[in-house]
């Protein structure tokens, strides 16, 4: 069953169109990988999906578990289950880390009608779940990203969506500034959440990443379309040749 | 210039009918309050200082001295325990209301008396420092104070007395007082070795339109540790315009709280001296302003000796049409080497129409100091709020999130701990933050 359909969306951003027409459907416990050259429309696509409103939405829809993404608030599409891991997380001063996100379990709990998470519940659940990017526990406690390495903040994004377990994970470069064992503990923790249900959209622009993540399904975005859609091999393959044939089939 | 010149008139006039006021030892320096806003008058438009402060709302009426005490409010009174335990002096409409103040079991060491107790025999160490550590000839408003003050606390901690205790002032404005004067004033005299917290607080009815000119002396002695917080938490239509002089003796810590966030218009001008070697001043405030609110903050820290250390930081949040200012000067002085000061003012402008003046200045006299400043007047960050969001936190609550932290950093410094505690109610509340929805970011 499709959990996300995107029929021909077209994106604007500043007055450029950048999305020109993509459609995309992520079926129930499937990874897509999205990739493509730089300035392809990757992270327009991540973050037209999540409601940024400098990514204006000029035609086409999005249907999230049926119902239409677009008509919703950035937060109602969080509480809904959808997930940015940012390319470039935002460091919030003054916002530690693990207040931040009980807020966060808090605000999904209650659109889901539960009570709120139990303080003992959430700091154990906290806990296991940054042993599994194995996240320096100190980075709990500090302001949201403040003074985080680029792999740290990476970690931190992973560690995010492991306590929140959206339906849908949105990865936007999520392997860049990772070091080879980061890469791994990051995977390990994308895969320990790949149960059948749970979907991924993983973007990027290389091939490593999807060694360890490895998808069902890869599509290529080039100059805002969707130009090739294949299954992993095609990810050897744009390692091995490059974008180049793509930008002019594109053209 | 008619207008002054009627206020001043009718501002002599009117001490001259009253005749005296609270008890006889203070008519000598009642006299020279007088003397001396007669001399000066109201500041001018064009004076540098009084330039962003629209004092035409108190210029262009006269307010009578409060002659009588209202009742205060149930609502008021309840308030007292917000700071939770203290030693506590309460004053209504600018007198005593010993009813409401609780000075039992006062530790070893320290007084804690109001003015009007001393009757006829005042101690020679009150005389000599009321008045002392204040210009009225600079003040025109301090002048008033001094011209009529009815009645005030003293608080004296001994040589070497630890006080672990705070001891607060409350000053509450009633309806009664609407249209009238209210001159509150403290003496804080920290001897050498002592340590003492001391919080000053106001708070009144919102129906009275009440001038509030408050004095405050404090003075720290050689080594003491001296906690000053002034909340400035008046009723809606009050105008409280006021003056803190602090004095750092050698070797002496003077950290002060400064909160305002109530009131139609409130000035403190904060004079602070580094007069002994090794001397600190720690000064932290953080300004919430509504509606058409004015809060206004001038700071003047003088280094007058070496080896000092000063620290400012104010954080403003502005909402709606208010305005308000930041004016600070660090003035080190010839001779005053090894000058180490600071001085910050952050301001956060949520409401499209709102206004943060900040004016931080530096002038130095001395070749081996280290001092700086920084000054900053912005928005919420988008991409924060954003960011939040895509984590489910509502656009309120993003908002409040990033608020409250902006001034989380300055209320974490506050030492007095049912201060701090009481701060940061008031924040969320002000803001319109559900606990709940964010956590304990604070």
């Amino acid at each position: 069953m499709a959990l996300l359909e995107i029929r021909n969306l077209h994106v604007n951003v500043e007055g450029t169109e950048i999305l020109k027409g993509v459609d995309l459907t992520i079926d129930t416990g499937k990874v897509h990988a999205i990739m493509g050259p730089n300035g392809g429309g990757k992270s327009t696509l991540a973050k037209a999906l999540v409601g940024d409103e400098a990514y204006e939405i000029t035609e086409g829809e999005v249907l999230y578990n049926g119902k239409d993404l677009l008509e919703m608030d950035p937060e109602v599409r969080a509480r809904e289950g959808v997930f940015l891991g940012f390319q470039y997380p935002v460091e919030i001063p003054g916002v530690s880390n693990t207040y931040f996100l009980k807020a966060a379990v808090n605000a999904m709990r209650k659109h889901r009608g539960e009570g709120e998470i139990d303080a003992m519940a959430f700091l154990e659940l906290v806990r296991e779940r940054a042993k599994r990017v194995k996240l320096d526990e100190t980075l709990l406690q500090r302001p949201v990203n403040e003074g985080f390495s680029g792999g740290e903040k990476k970690r931190n994004e992973i560690f995010h969506m492991s306590v929140l377990e959206p339906n849908l994970g949105i990865l936007d470069e999520t392997d860049s500034g990772l070091d080879i064992d980061a890469l791994r503990i990051v995977s390990e923790g994308v895969n320990a959440m790949r149960d059948g249900e749970r979907s991924f959209m993983v973007i990027t622009h290389y091939q490593r990443l999807l060694q360890h993540i490895v998808p069902d399904v890869v599509h290529v975005l080039v100059d805002g379309r969707i130009v090739k859609t294949g299954g992993k091999e095609l990810a050897l393959e744009l390692e091995e040749k490059g974008y180049e044939g793509f930008d002019e089939a594109a053209a | 210039m008619e207008a002054v010149a009627q206020s001043k008139s009718v501002y002599l006039e009117s001490f001259e009918q009253l005749g005296e006021q609270g008890p006889n030892w203070l008519r000598a320096l009642h006299e020279r309050g007088i003397h001396a806003f007669e001399a000066r008058g109201f500041p001018g438009s064009r004076e540098e200082a009084w330039r962003k402060t629209n004092l035409r709302p108190v210029t262009q009426t006269h307010f009578p001295v409060a002659d009588s005490q209202g009742v205060a409010p149930k609502a008021l009174v309840e308030r007292l325990g917000d700071l939770g335990d203290s030693y506590h002096l309460v004053f209504v409409d600018g007198r005593l209301a010993s009813d409401i103040s609780d000075l039992s079991d006062l530790a070893k060491g320290l007084t804690v008396t109001p003015f009007s107790q001393y009757e006829d025999h005042p101690p020679e160490r009150l005389t000599a420092a009321l008045g002392r550590r204040v210009d009225i000839d600079w003040h025109p408003f301090a002048a008033l104070n001094t011209a009529f003050f009815v009645d005030g606390a003293y608080i004296h901690v001994a040589r070497g007395a630890m006080i672990e205790k705070p001891i607060t002032i409350t000053h509450i404005i009633t309806a009664e007082a609407d249209q009238r004067a209210v001159y509150p004033r403290l003496v804080v005299e920290a001897e050498d070795g002592a340590e003492v917290r001391v919080v000053e607080r106001f708070i009144g009815d919102d129906q009275a339109s009440t001038l509030v000119c408050p004095v405050s002396e404090l003075s720290a002695g050689q080594n003491t540790i001296l906690d000053y917080s002034r909340l400035q938490e008046d009723g809606a239509t009050v105008m409280n315009i006021g003056t803190v002089n602090l004095a750092a003796q050698r070797d002496a810590s003077l950290r002060g709280a400064f909160v305002a966030d109530g009131g139609r218009l409130g000035r403190v001008d904060l004079i602070a001296d580094l007069e002994g070697e090794g001397g600190e001043i720690d000064c932290n405030g953080i300004y919430l302003t509504e509606e058409r609110q004015f809060i206004d903050f001038h700071t003047w820290f003088n280094h007058r000796s070496e080896n000092c250390f000063s620290r400012q930081r104010f954080k403003g949040i502005l909402q709606d049409r208010s305005e308000t200012v930041f004016d600070g000067l660090v003035k080190v002085f010839e001779g005053a080497q090894k000058t180490d000061a600071v001085q910050e003012n952050r301001n956060l402008v949520l409401g499209k129409r709102a206004l943060a003046h900040s004016n931080p200045r530096l002038e130095i006299f001395a070749d081996d100091v280290k001092c700086t400043h920084g000054s900053t007047v912005g928005e919420l960050d988008e991409e924060a709020l954003f960011y939040l969001r895509t984590r489910g936190i509502s656009a309120e609550g993003a908002k409040g999130m990033l608020t409250l932290a902006f001034a989380g950093e300055i209320v974490d410094m506050f030492r007095v701990t049912g201060v701090r505690d009481h701060v940061r109610r008031v924040l969320m509340r002000r803001l319109g933050v559900d606990d709940a929805d964010i956590g304990e970011i604070l």
